[in-house]
This record gives structure tokens, C-alpha cells and sequence, in this order.
């Protein structure tokens, strides 16, 4: 099957001689063409929790599967290619590569797989262009704005097309309006593409672009409605 | 290569300022094989040209010309036998001649040699050595360029000995000096012209190099007394000088690739730990640790490869100004080999500092971390 199940995961840290649980028997499923979000607190697991659905950590207890495949059994080594082929992340503002223009900031991810064919060039271009940076090709990260920013990084998370799309804070450093454009952005394309895509947010304002909001609290979820 | 090419080009000031110091080192290296390498020839040019397989000096010697003296007459006794198919005396002085316009004295190793044998140099000009002219002598082209020329004669020092100029050879050089060939026996008459200078030996010379394959060093050991062969390279070595010049300047060489080992290591461990969260955004997106080991150690691959051919440049350039007479021998071989050594031990500086990669965590780039 498609899409994000998480099924009672827990994640334990260690700190100091007592054990933390981060997560607390989390369930969730996300089905393809859904956008959820996830809010809480800082501190209550949210990160924690896209950390793990994302394949940078492996859960303590419970099943993760990706695409059906299931995150816990997959080696250390692999997760960076099963993270390059199943995973689009979405990430805060200053996390682009500041020597490569926004054309390029999308090839290198089609490089890491390999050789980039020219298919996946006409990809990234479109996939730009519809995102409105058709005209930014080839600048820099420097000399974009804010929310053009975050727009290539929401290309960036498209151009493998992977299935799953995971925001962390994705509207963090931006004002209202480009916050919008932006989130309302990744539920175009989320819906156009029919991708499972969670976003992790402290900001409320945004939670009309998503099908189903959940909050976190202290490492256990719930549905908000 | 991606990656490294275009941040290079995006962090110019940055690559252009750890590139100077690659090429200064490499120009340092450069410049320094050249020094050893005129250094050597001067000492030992002569000795290297001779083309001999096996060299019979004293015993107790320790091939050096200094120390030794052995009876002219083996040559003549070991040709034909333990696989020698020719032995050819030599024997060293350094003397000192007037140049022909009388006005300045010079240094030169004076050399007795079998005419006509393969220890004897081609000439470029004139003619050979002859057993008949008994002082005809051939100089090395150094000494043309202080106005020595065919015909020349040449009045040797504390001595009532007359050399003429017949032939001029190329590069060589003997103890630091130029070579001045003669026919052994005029040697023999100025080196032991004082009574019991010969050690009570019949006719000696300092040594007689042997020529043939599979000579049998420890037959002719065994039936001649007082002798002891040695290979080509320890009669080098034995040249006044020779080891202790090439073992500076190949100390000075050794340190060099450490620290340019040294600085290419340090220069990439701060600037990995500077991209520590860029590199962690690229392995959350999904790159593999090869992959950005790759992009760092790709980068000093080209790095230094501009900048060692950018060092080999100005090495050319600074060869232009040196003064005259300054023993600067630059050997294209040599130049290429250096620049090979420096280019692995640059990368290999990156291959150390590049290993950090591993440990940078992917999480990094996930806002907070519970």
C-alpha cells in the first residue's frame, strides 16, 4: 500500500539515568492526497515524530511503514537512499545550498541518485515553473526572497517524486501573506500530485489548507478534528 | 565534481587563498628538487655517466675517492674472467690551473682514465684521448665558458706538468669541480710524483670500474687483496658531499609533503565543521556520506591540481632570474613525479579530514530535536 502508517510507535531517549519517551504510542495514517499537520508545543515530539516518519530515526518500539515498507527493518546504510527515493522534505528557510542556483538547488537531488537525464531537467523546470520561479532559474539563494525560498525548497521535496512529503516549519521566518502562498502551495501540489504530506507547524493560521489537524502533547497525539 | 566545481566558483576568494598556498608549496617543492638535483650533478655527474656495473675500490674505503688505491694492473687481469668484459682505471686529483689569459686560477678534479675505453666521455668538440698524446686532456664545457678552448695549455700547480686542451665534453662535473680528462699514466705521474706516495703499489689507481653482466663480485674479492667492490649506486653515494647534499634536500622535501598533508587536512576538517548543516540538509534530502565525501575530495582534487601546475609555472619563471652558476638543474621527469606525490598527498589529507562526514547527523537539519 501507498502513503505514511505510523502504528503505536514509541521513542525512547536516554538522558541521563532515566529514559524519555519522546513518543508515546503514536498511531497515524496518512493516505495519498492527504495533507495533515501536526501542531503542539515545542518540546512535545512533533520533530521527533517527523523524524521518524521521515527515515532519520528509527522508532524505539511500534511499525513505521513507508510505501509499505516498513523503516525498522531497513539497515542504517540504506536510509539515506530510501530517504533520497521515498521521502520529499520540506525544510526551514536557510536550509538550500548557497552556492547553487534554483535549477541546480533541484538537480543535485536527481544527482545523487545518478546521472541526471534531461527528462528530469524538463521535470524540474516545470515543477518551478509552476510553483511561480519559472523567471529564477538561475539565481541564487541570496538573491531570492523569503517565500521564493521556501518555494524552491517545496520543488526540491517534488523533484524525485516521492511519495511521502514531510514539512518541518515550513512558514517559519515568513509574514502572513507569503506564509499562505506558501502552504497553500504545498496543498496544490500535494492534491495535483496525490501525495501523502505531513506538516509540522506552531502556527494556526495555516491549519485551513489541511485535511486533518493533530495536536501533540507531551508525545501522545490526538485528533483535533 | 558538481558540487566541488560549483562552489568553487561561487566561493572564488576562498579556493584562491588555500590554492596560493598549494602553488607555494608546490614551488618550494619545485624549486628545491632543482637545487638537489644541480647539486648532485655537480657532485657527481662524472661518476654517474661512467657506465660501469661493478666498481673496485679498497677495501675499507667505503667507496669514497678520498680513502682509496688499488693496483692498475687488475684492469688488466680481471677483463675476460667472473664475467667482466671490460675494466677501465680511474684516478682523481683536484688541481689547480691557470686560465690562458693568466689572470684567474680555477679549481678542477683531475682525472686519470683508460683512453679509448667506455669510462672515457664523448667529446663534443675535438677529439678523443689518445695513448700518444700523453697530455692532450679533455675539459668539460664549463670551463670553455671561462675562456678555455682547444689548444689551450693548461699549467697545473705546484707542478711542472703541461696540459693541452684536445677535446671538450658536456656535463661533467667531479667533487663540485669541473672534470679535466687525462691518460692514467700522466695522472699517475703528477698524483704520486713524491716518492712512496704510491703506497708501495705498482702503478696505482683510486678504483676501476668494471663493465658486464653477472659479474661475480665475490670471486674477484676473494683472489685479489686488499680490494672490495661495490654497485654503482654506493660508489655515487661515496662522492664527497653527495650524501649529505641529496639527504637535506630530501629531508626538506619529506617535511614539505607532510605539511602540505598537514594544512590540506586542517584547511577542509574546519570548512566540513563550518557546512556542518548544510551537509546535514543534504543527507536528511537523502545523500549518501560517498556522495559528499566524494563532492569534498573531487574539490581538492582540482584545487590542487590547478595549483600545482600553477607552481610548476611559476617554477619555470623564477628558473629565468636565477643567477649564472647557480647549481639549479630542474629534470622535467622529476618536476612531474613531484607534482604526482604532491597531488596524492593532498588528496589523502582530504580522504582524512573527509571521514568526519560520517559523523554528521542528518537530524541537524530537522528544527529541534527532542
Amino acid at each position: 500500500m501507498t502513503g505514511l502508517v505510523l502504528k503505536n510507535v514509541t521513542k525512547s531517549f536516554k538522558e541521563g539515568d532515566s529514559t524519555v519517551d519522546a513518543l508515546k504510542n503514536v498511531s497515524l495514517t496518512v493516505e495519498p492526497g492527504e495533507f495533515i499537520a501536526i501542531i503542539g508545543p515545542s518540546g512535545s515530539g512533533k520533530s521527533t515524530l517527523l523524524s521518524i516518519a521521515g527515515a532519520l530515526l528509527q522508532p524505539s518500539k511500534g511499525e513505521v511503514l513507508v510505501n509499505g515498507t516498513d523503516i525498522g527493518k531497513i539497515k542504517e546504510k540504506e536510509l539515506s537512499s530510501f530517504r533520497l527515493t521515498d521521502i520529499g522534505f520540506i525544510l526551514q528557510t536557510s536550509n538550500l545550498i548557497p552556492y547553487l542556483t534554483v535549477l541546480d538547488q533541484l538537480l543535485i537531488v536527481c544527482k545523487m541518485k545518478g546521472k541526471v537525464t534531461s527528462k528530469q531537467i524538463e521535470f524540474a523546470k516545470t515543477l518551478l515553473t509552476d510553483l511561480g520561479l519559472g523567471q529564477k532559474l538561475k539565481k541564487f539563494p541570496n538573491e531570492l526572497s523569503g517565500g521564493e525560498r521556501q518555494r524552491v525548497a517545496i520543488a526540491r521535496a517534488f523533484v524525485n517524486d516521492s511519495n511521502i512529503i514531510l514539512a518541518d516549519e515550513p512558514t517559519a521566518s515568513l509574514d502572513s501573506n507569503r506564509a499562505f502562498e506558501v502552504v497553500k502551495q504545498i496543498s496544490k501540489e500535494v492534491k495535483d500530485r496525490n501525495k501523502a504530506a505531513v506538516m509540522v507547524t506552531h502556527d494556526e493560521r495555516m491549519l485551513e489548507f489541511c485535511d486533518k489537524v493533530y495536536r501533540m502533547e507531551d508525545g501522545v497525539l490526538t485528533l483535533e478534528g | 565534481m558538481f558540487l566541488a566545481i560549483k562552489e568553487m566558483k561561487h566561493a572564488k576568494k576562498r579556493f584562491v587563498m588555500i590554492g596560493s598556498i598549494i602553488m607555494l608549496i608546490a614551488w618550494l617543492v619545485f624549486i628545491l628538487s632543482g637545487l638537489g638535483n644541480g647539486l648532485s650533478t655537480l657532485a657527481a655527474a662524472t661518476m654517474k655517466n661512467i657506465d660501469g656495473d661493478l666498481f673496485i675500490y679498497e677495501e675499507g674505503s667505503a667507496a669514497t675517492m678520498m680513502k682509496t688505491k688499488v693496483e692498475g694492473k687488475i684492469a688488466d687481469d680481471v677483463e675476460g674472467k667472473y664475467g667482466v668484459t671490460e675494466a677501465a682505471q680511474f684516478g682523481q686529483s683536484t688541481i689547480n690551473v691557470k686560465s690562458p689569459d693568466g689572470k684567474s686560477k680555477n679549481d678542477v678534479a683531475f682525472l686519470g682514465i683508460d683512453p679509448g675505453k667506455f669510462i672515457e666521455p664523448k667529446v663534443v668538440e675535438g677529439k678523443q684521448l689518445s695513448a700518444d698524446d700523453k697530455f692532450g686532456v679533455i675539459i668539460d664545457e664549463t670551463l670553455k665558458d671561462k675562456g678555455y678552448k682547444i689548444g689551450d695549455k693548461l699549467v697545473v700547480a705546484s707542478s711542472e706538468m703541461e696540459l693541452t686542451v684536445v677535446g671538450i665534453t658536456e656535463g661533467e662535473t667531479f667533487n663540485h669541480v669541473p672534470s679535466v680528462f687525462a691518460n692514467v699514466d700522466t695522472w699517475q705521474d703528477y698524483a704520486f710524483a713524491a716518492p712512496g706516495a704510491d703506497n708501495g703499489l705498482e702503478s696505482p689507481v683510486a678504483m676501476i670500474a668494471l663493465q658486464g653482466t653477472d659479474i661475480d663480485a665475490q670471486k674477484i674479492e676473494d683472489n685479489y687483496d686488499q680490494i672490495e667492490t661495490f654497485t654503482k649506486s654506493e660508489a655515487v653515494m661515496g662522492m664527497p658531499g653527495y650524501k649529505e647534499e641529496s639527504g637535506t634536500i630530501y629531508m626538506m622535501l619529506a617535511f614539505l609533503f607532510v605539511i602540505s598533508a598537514v594544512i590540506i587536512a586542517v584547511f577542509f576538517y574546519v570548512f566540513i565543521l563550518q557546512k556542518t548543516q548544510q551537509f546535514g540538509v543534504m543527507k536528511a534530502i537523502g545523500a549518501s556520506n560517498r556522495f559528499i565525501k566524494n563532492s569534498i575530495i573531487s574539490q581538492v582534487f582540482v584545487l590542487s591540481f590547478i595549483s600545482i601546475i600553477a607552481g610548476i609555472v611559476l617554477t619555470y619563471l623564477t628558473a629565468l632570474v636565477f643567477p649564472e652558476g647557480m647549481p639549479f638543474n630542474l629534470d622535467f621527469k622529476m618536476v612531474i613525479l613531484y607534482a604526482v606525490v604532491l597531488l596524492i598527498v593532498s588528496v589523502l589529507g582530504s580522504v582524512i579530514s573527509a571521514r568526519q562526514v560520517t559523523k554528521i547527523d542528518p537530524l541537524t537539519a530537522i528544527g529541534r530535536v527532542e
